[in-house]
């Protein structure tokens, strides 16, 4: 069963919460830079990035390779030392004051070499609470809520490095929420997960964020998990952001309106002829008949239902493409994953 | 709103104080040390081994003057395995977690990562001595051989000896976080340890002043001639002290520096 889509908050990168003026925002960067090397071999990694996320947000940070998103997440925690511009966690300025950020925030960044395998479930969700200043036995039943949504309570007295990669990866996550760190970020959650883990993770991610009301950055690759789990998204491309709207804002707005058409008279002369007329995506062969996928919009799409009239061509299925975030994605960096 | 601007947290569990934090390191390690005890007993087995081999081979190469000279030997050794064990562990284990992933989450701890360090490096000066106290009881059966052992005068002096490798260790931990896989380079100072356990510190004063070289006197006075404690000189056990702090001190120093330069170059976590 794939995840259910639930989207309790709509938030834009400008917008605010009604609470925003009582209170800080969970995390708000400004003019983060970052720059490795020097001179002529200098590059900027970071550049100049600036976004706010509201409390309960569940933000995705999507860029190709080399876009900056891993060394904007640690330059936000301080374990990069930006070159300038701060990061505030609750308002609470982390390179100014990192004791006190670090009870609020926590991070997965190494996806399942986050803890130590050697120790069982349960230690490692104890020790590491401890180490974010919280006392793990005053957490028990937050502890044992956190094993049983993710399904690690019969193996929670087991030794990690036992463990299927997909359950490492789940330990890994309860040990960043088994503290009280209310801003969390993960970097690739759900690298190296075969589909049904990666369904189950994501699944139970959304779940606990809206229970506890959670503020988390996702990092990943897969648009999907993106798609799934986030209700904004900021794009990131060769260090800056280029992009940050919600992801249904972003689908409305940079993905090209597509329509199909699906017959079985459609000839290669009749193909041929609407591609030259209209900008042909894709055409398919769907039992035994073909569909054409064509980027356009409803003007275009008329036009393209009366040249089909006009050959003679009887329509079994018309209907709309929908775009998904990998359209936008290809649209915003002009490359593909 | 607190002080420094942040909003008060939704608070569900009681903070944790350094007791907890210390439990925490501590429990961890024992842990680790008696569900994964072979690496602990091959340890344990390389080190009497070599030290067989030294007594075996020394006595029939050199007669009598190993003999006459065995207590002296004996806590030379013993010192010995303390010193590499703690320093090893100390350094070792920063690289080990800066490979592995987690160093960063140290680092990200309200209690400061000093403190954490500190803890971990006691919780494996504690583990080594678990482990020395072992190879030396088999090196006295070996030789059969006895040593004047007040627990409060040996624990006291040899911690703060082996104070000034935790220092060293720190460092080296340090220095191999920043410029990765130089552990065969930083172990080799572990043999420069056996230089400064039998350091001339009664000719040469200054020697004093070096890592491990007064402790190590003060040790052998300790258990060769039955010193207590409190028989020492002040001046001597203010030396020792000082020699511990300062040494910690300058590990710390070389620590925070190196570290931050890996978090200016983004090279904290990162192998």
């Amino acid at each position: 069963m794939p995840p259910q889509r639930t989207r309790p908050r709509e938030s834009t990168g400008a917008s605010a919460s009604t609470d925003a003026s009582e209170s800080p925002p969970a995390l708000a960067v400004e003019g983060l830079t970052k720059r490795f090397g020097s001179g002529a071999d200098a590059v900027t990694a970071v550049d100049d990035v600036s976004f706010t996320i509201d409390r309960g947000s569940v933000v995705g940070l999507l860029g190709p390779n080399g876009a900056g998103k891993t060394t904007t997440i640690k330059s936000i925690l301080g374990l990069v030392l930006p070159d300038a511009g701060s990061a505030r966690v609750r308002g609470i300025d982390v390179h100014a004051n990192p004791r006190t950020a670090y009870r609020h925030v926590d991070a997965m960044l190494e996806g399942a070499r986050n803890d130590y395998w050697r120790l069982t479930v349960r230690e490692n969700l104890r020790y590491f609470a401890t180490i974010k200043g919280v006392k793990p036995r005053s957490l028990t039943d937050r502890h044992e809520r956190l094993l049983e949504k993710l399904d690690l309570l019969e193996k929670a007295d087991e030794p990690v490095r036992s463990l299927s990669r997909g359950m490492k990866q789940k330990v890994s996550l309860a040990s960043v929420l088994a503290s009280e760190a209310d801003v969390v970020f993960l970097d690739e959650p759900t690298l190296g997960l075969d589909v049904e883990s990666s369904l189950t993770l994501r699944r139970e991610l959304r779940r606990i964020v809206e229970e506890r009301d959670l503020t988390a950055v996702v990092s990943s690759h897969d648009m999907d998990v993106i798609e799934d789990v986030c209700d904004r998204v900021i794009v990131m491309n060769e260090g800056r952001v280029i992009a940050d709207d919600s992801v249904s804002a972003l689908l409305r707005r940079y993905a090209a309106t597509g329509f199909s058409v699906t017959s079985a008279d459609f000839t290669d002369d009749l193909l041929d002829d609407l591609r030259a007329r209209f900008d042909v995506v894709e055409t398919t062969a769907v039992d035994g008949a073909t569909r054409v996928e064509v980027a356009t919009d409803s003007d275009g799409f008329y036009r393209l239902l009366d040249r089909c009239r006009e050959r003679g061509v009887t329509l079994e299925a018309v209907g709309t493409v929908e775009p998904d975030l990998e359209d936008v994605f290809v649209e915003l960096t002009g490359r593909e994953r | 709103m607190t002080a420094d601007g942040a909003d008060d947290a939704t608070t569900v569990g009681e903070r944790a104080g350094y007791l907890d934090l210390a439990r925490a390191v501590l429990y961890r390690e024992y842990l680790l040390f008696v569900r994964y005890p072979a690496n602990a007993v091959g340890g344990i087995v390389i080190s009497v081994f070599f030290f067989a081999l030294l007594f075996y081979g020394g006595r029939m190469l050199a007669g009598r003057a190993v003999t006459d000279s065995i207590e002296g030997i004996v806590v030379g050794y013993f010192l010995w395995t303390l010193s590499v064990g703690a320093y090893q562990s100390i350094s070792s284990d920063i690289a080990s977690e800066a490979q592995w992933g987690t160093l960063e989450r140290h680092v990200m701890t309200p209690f400061g990562f000093a403190p954490v360090a500190l803890f971990k490096g006691v919780a494996k000066v504690v583990r080594t001595f678990l482990t020395s106290t072992i190879i030396l009881a088999v090196m006295l059966l070996i030789t059969d051989t006895t040593l004047q052992l007040s627990a409060v005068t040996v624990v006291a002096v040899a911690s703060l000896t082996i104070a000034s490798v935790l220092g060293l260790g720190f460092a080296a931990g340090g220095v191999a976080v920043l410029y990765k896989r130089i552990g065969n380079w930083l172990n080799l100072l572990q043999f420069g340890f056996i230089l400064l356990i039998s350091a001339p510190v009664f000719d040469l004063g200054w020697t004093r002043l070096l890592p491990l070289a007064h402790g190590s006197a003060l040790l052998q006075r300790a258990m060769v001639d039955g010193t207590r404690l409190w028989a020492f000189p002040a001046a001597d056990l203010a030396l020792l002290v000082g020699v511990a702090v300062g040494y910690v001190l300058l590990g710390y120093v070389v620590f925070r520096y190196t570290t931050r330069r890996a978090r200016r170059l983004g090279v904290l976590g990162d192998y």
